[in-house]
């Protein structure tokens, strides 16, 4: 029996294992829940057993629909299943990870219900009944709260590695469901390939060292990667070193980017725009270095060098 | 190959201001510009008619103001625009204006393909490309970063969702959200420019369109934006290194080693 | 004098802003230390369009007026110089042919105007300032003349293909004839190594028995002296917007430098005798910009415009070389440093006191002028 006005957490696979986010996302929602059944809903191929890892996080309940359909299942079929489970056990809100496949599939259930969706919040938290959604907006220079009043479910997207995933203890009830959605004639995976990408080393990354445009120069970089290597730390970078062939999207930290919370974070020629700062204001220790001591980066620090970042890079990989 | 890229006029800097009580932007003195994810998706289009022939259709939803945007996009190469504009509209969310996006779209009619670009930069939701398709029960590809046409009824699409890459092949009429390393958008040539302001652009309003008032503006937006405030700047002690570089390296590599990260 | 600028003007002028910031000023500073453009900078300028902006529509151009003209020109300098000295060569260059070609040679060449670069000879080693000065010739043959001589100095020789050329007719005759780098006898020499508009290509071309059509010749006979003077007068407009945008990026980067550079514990643009720097290159260009708007008015106006456009660019040259030694002082060791851009902006800006007439045959030009006014 599945509880009503529960909180659900869309679980999504990330490769074979359970994504990061649905971690996470457990987690805030055993926090935040006061009395509400905390429910994972997952949906997986017969061979899948995403339920196991989702235990280990401590929700009240786990929905599991089990179907060979699910194998590379389209958007819509996805989203169709998990509309009508919705329908039938009325939770009272559902999260989602705001990963590429999160925001994708929840404005498909979204629309399907006619409820409100809130996209990418960096937090959310319950006054009554009414779940707050903490999100950013223009490029993160504004934060706003939304709320869903008068429809239900209320529905949000939360950004990867806002919070952090805690195992906790406690017999979560499986509730296996039939899987009703078929499969999408429309759309038809033809190829699927995980992604060995910076991405997952940098969101992860226990150490980073990060690259604006005042290090934007050839013999600073290779010097750069030279110290990362002695270092065991993950190389990011920020908006403008996109441009160069060498860096891709994928290692942008911020706002466009990946969001960090590294336990070191060394920046190097980065002013520090606000969209910059959200990326990685939840590292545990910032070194900054930059040419102009007013840059916006060094009040975010708890360490600062003014000058130039070729003199620092060159001075560590004499020391390493 | 008939395409509608759906493209938004947004604030031409993040750098905003709003109305304390009314929670409104406030938009004074800030020329709109088309988002910039908008222009990889018209860029898409503008390639798969150069390749397959056919015609590109832009649409937007806002004020008047969106007509530039527009010719912005017909100057980057489509065919012709249209813009939804109507007090009706105003307060419209995500789930309203796709709403009102799709009606349009059926009144259009005949389409192949509906591209959006991947999200707007000053909301960032990402929300109304597969709102519009879900409206239309269509199949959707998001985050596209290639799209090849196949046949007169099927294109095969690259998605990159970031984890996982997937190449899908998609039966048209569908739904696609560029991401910005599609391509790099064409600047707009001054013969384009010039031959924007010819080409055709129509004005719908709310009456011109088959709407349910229950789903359009406030009405129809589940959604209220409570509050709405700048974020707070977190600080740091911003200790000073050595202004020595040798000296600053070692203190560096110090902290390192006193916290435990070497 | 803020103008109103229609639509498209609007969209041609933040297309040109948004092109010049990516695709041109990161390149400025590398085309000044190697005195070339980067592979591929001209095919994607062309490829854009650039070389339609003032072209009329008839011939597949956008058709757009000369004051927008030299303002995209300016937003473009503002990035490089070099670059809007290219552009700048090319109008020039259509203009003449626009206003003297005959319709024959319009439809055949114009339409061209829209992808190939298009350029103007004047100088010779033993004349510029003064052209019955110079060597070359066309002589009279059957249906046609045979050309002679040697242009040096042409603002994008070597990289242009279609070339208007002063050459003499007559012992005391100048005529202007349109050859194509592809007709028999037709040659390219070498490329200057100019100190500044680097990437600009500045080089010079040989004539040896390149046989043209009668409807080659542009005007009439012997009117080769006013089709310079005219050419000269349009490049000078826009040579003022040029010189206008080169100290707009000077001013730039010398109140940021001055923001961000300390002394004494506080920012130096905070200190009298910087603020003074700045204040004079703003002078300079305000003063400039409005010289340039002037004769861009007139211009399109139909009225005449040819000595303001000399004043534009005999104020603007040594107000921009000016200005670029401010900002220059302004950065003090690192703006007398090639890694930085100041010095090649004042070599850049130093061209124009000598490119398209030099400022002393300007203020000649300005001082007869106003002689004639009060002439009994």
């Amino acid at each position: 029996m599945i509880t009503k006005d529960a909180l659900w957490i869309v679980a999504e696979f990330e490769g074979t294992r359970i994504a990061p986010v649905t971690l996470q996302l457990l987690t805030k929602a055993r926090a935040i829940a006061n009395g509400r059944t905390v429910a994972a809903v997952l949906l997986e191929t017969p061979a899948q057993t995403g339920e196991e890892t989702l235990a280990q996080y401590g929700p009240d309940e786990i929905i599991v629909a089990q179907d060979e359909a699910f194998q590379n299942a389209s958007d819509r079929t996805q989203a169709e299943q998990l509309t009508a489970l919705i329908k039938a056990n009325q939770p009272n809100t559902i999260l989602f990870g705001a990963t590429p496949e999160g925001r994708s599939l929840a404005p498909r259930v979204q629309d399907q219900l006619e409820t409100g969706l809130t996209a990418d919040c960096l937090d959310f938290y319950y006054e009554q009944d009414l779940l707050v959604a903490v999100k950013p907006s223009y490029g993160d220079n504004v934060m706003c709260e939304i709320v869903c009043p008068d429809r239900r479910p209320q529905m949000a997207s939360v950004r990867p590695n806002t919070f952090a995933a805690k195992k906790a203890t406690g017999a979560a009830r499986i509730e296996r469901v039939d899987a009703t959605a078929a499969a999408d004639s429309a759309c038809v995976m033809q190829k699927t390939a995980v992604k060995i990408a910076a991405t997952t080393s940098l969101s992860g990354a226990r150490k980073i060292i990060a690259l604006g445009r005042g290090a934007n120069k050839d013999a600073v970089i290779e010097g750069v990667r030279k110290v990362a290597d002695k270092l065991g730390a993950s190389v990011g970078v920020s908006r403008p070193l996109t441009d160069r062939p060498d860096f891709t999207a994928e290692q942008q930290i911020g706002q466009s980017g990946v969001t960090v919370s590294p336990d070191l974070i060394l920046n190097l020629g980065i002013s520090g725009a606000v969209q910059y700062q959200v990326g990685m204001s939840s590292s545990k220790l910032v070194i900054s270095v930059n040419r102009d001591s007013k840059a916006p980066i060094m009040v975010q620090s708890d360490y600062v060098w003014t000058g130039d970042a070729a003199a620092l890079v060159a001075a560590l990989q004499d020391l390493l | 190959m008939k395409i509608v890229v759906c493209i938004k006029q947004v604030p031409g800097s993040n750098r905003v201001s709003f109305d304390p009580i009314t929670h409104n932007l406030v938009r004074e003195g800030m020329a709109g510009r088309m988002n910039p994810f908008d222009e990889n998706a018209i860029e898409a289009a503008v390639r798969l008619r150069e390749q397959v022939g056919g015609e590109v259709v832009l649409l937007s939803m806002g004020p008047d103001a969106t007509k530039e945007t527009l010719h912005d996009g017909m100057a980057m190469g489509a065919d012709s625009a249209y813009l939804l504009s109507s007090r009706a509209f105003a307060g419209s969310d995500t789930l309203a204006t796709g709403y009102i996006l799709a009606q349009a779209i059926r009144k259009i009619g005949a389409i192949d393909l509906i591209l959006f670009g991947r999200q707007a930069v000053d909301a960032d939701t990402g929300q109304v490309g597969p709102i519009v398709a879900t409206e239309l029960d269509l199949p959707q590809a998001t985050f596209a970063e290639k799209i090849q046409p196949l046949d007169a009824q099927h294109v095969v699409v690259n998605r990159d969702l970031g984890a996982v890459t997937q190449t899908v092949q998609l039966t048209l009429p569908a739904v696609i959200t560029v991401r910005a390393e599609a391509n790099q958008p064409r600047y707009e040539s001054p013969v384009a420019i010039q031959q924007s302001l010819t080409k055709p652009l129509t004005t719908w309003t709310d009456q011109d369109l088959t709407l349910d008032a229950s789903r359009i503006g406030q009405a129809g937006s589940p959604t209220i934006v409570r509050k709405v405030y700048a974020p707070e700047p977190t600080t740091r002690a911003a200790k000073p290194l050595p202004q020595d570089p040798k000296e600053a390296a070692k203190a560096l590599l110090d902290i390192l080693q006193a916290q435990g990260l070497l | 004098m803020e103008r109103q600028w229609t639509e498209p003007e609007q969209m041609l002028l933040r297309m040109a802003a948004k092109y010049t910031d990516a695709e041109l000023a990161p390149y400025d500073l590398e085309m000044a230390h190697t005195n070339r453009y980067p592979d591929g900078l001209v095919e994607k300028l062309i490829q854009t369009g650039f070389l339609t902006v003032m072209l009329p529509t008839e011939y597949g151009g956008a058709g757009f007026g000369p004051e927008v003209t030299a303002a995209m020109i300016e937003r473009i300098a503002k990035g490089s110089a070099s670059v809007a000295a290219t552009l700048e060569g090319h109008y020039k260059s259509v203009d003449a042919i626009l206003k003297y070609g005959t319709d024959a040679l319009k439809k055949a060449l114009l339409p061209q105007a829209t992808h190939r670069i298009f350029a103007f000879g004047m100088t010779e080693s033993t004349g510029g300032s003064n052209p019955m000065g110079i060597q070359s010739t066309a002589k009279r043959v059957a249906g046609g003349w045979l050309l002679n001589g040697n242009k040096v100095m042409i603002t994008n020789g070597t990289l242009a293909e279609v070339y208007c050329v002063l050459v003499k007719t007559g012992e005391q005759e100048l005529s202007v004839f349109v050859v194509d780098n592809s007709m028999p006898g037709f040659s390219f020499g070498k490329r200057e190594d100019f100190i500044g508009l680097r990437g600009t290509p500045i080089g010079e071309i040989f004539l040896s028995d390149v046989r043209v059509d009668d409807d080659h010749l542009l005007g009439r006979v012997g009117q080769g002296g006013a089709i310079g003077d005219h050419a000269h007068d349009d490049a000078r407009i826009l040579m003022g917007a040029v010189l206008s945008g080169i100290m707009q990026h000077a001013l730039s980067l010398a109140a940021k430098y001055a923001n961000e550079r300390t002394a004494l514990g506080t920012p130096i643009g905070q200190m009298q005798a910087i603020q003074r720097k700045l204040a004079d290159i703003k002078i300079n260009q305000e003063t400039t910009q409005l010289l340039w708007e002037r004769a861009a008015y007139a211009k399109a106006q139909g009225q005449p415009y040819s000595e303001l456009a000399a004043m534009a660019k005999a104020h603007g040259s040594r107000a921009a070389v000016a200005a670029c030694d401010d900002a220059l002082q302004v950065y003090a060791g690192y703006g007398y440093s090639n890694d930085y851009p100041l010095a090649h902006l004042m070599l850049d800006a130093r061209a124009l006191e000598i490119a398209e007439g030099t400022v002393e045959k300007m203020r000649t030009a300005i001082a007869q002028a106003e002689l004639k006014k009060e002439e009994a």
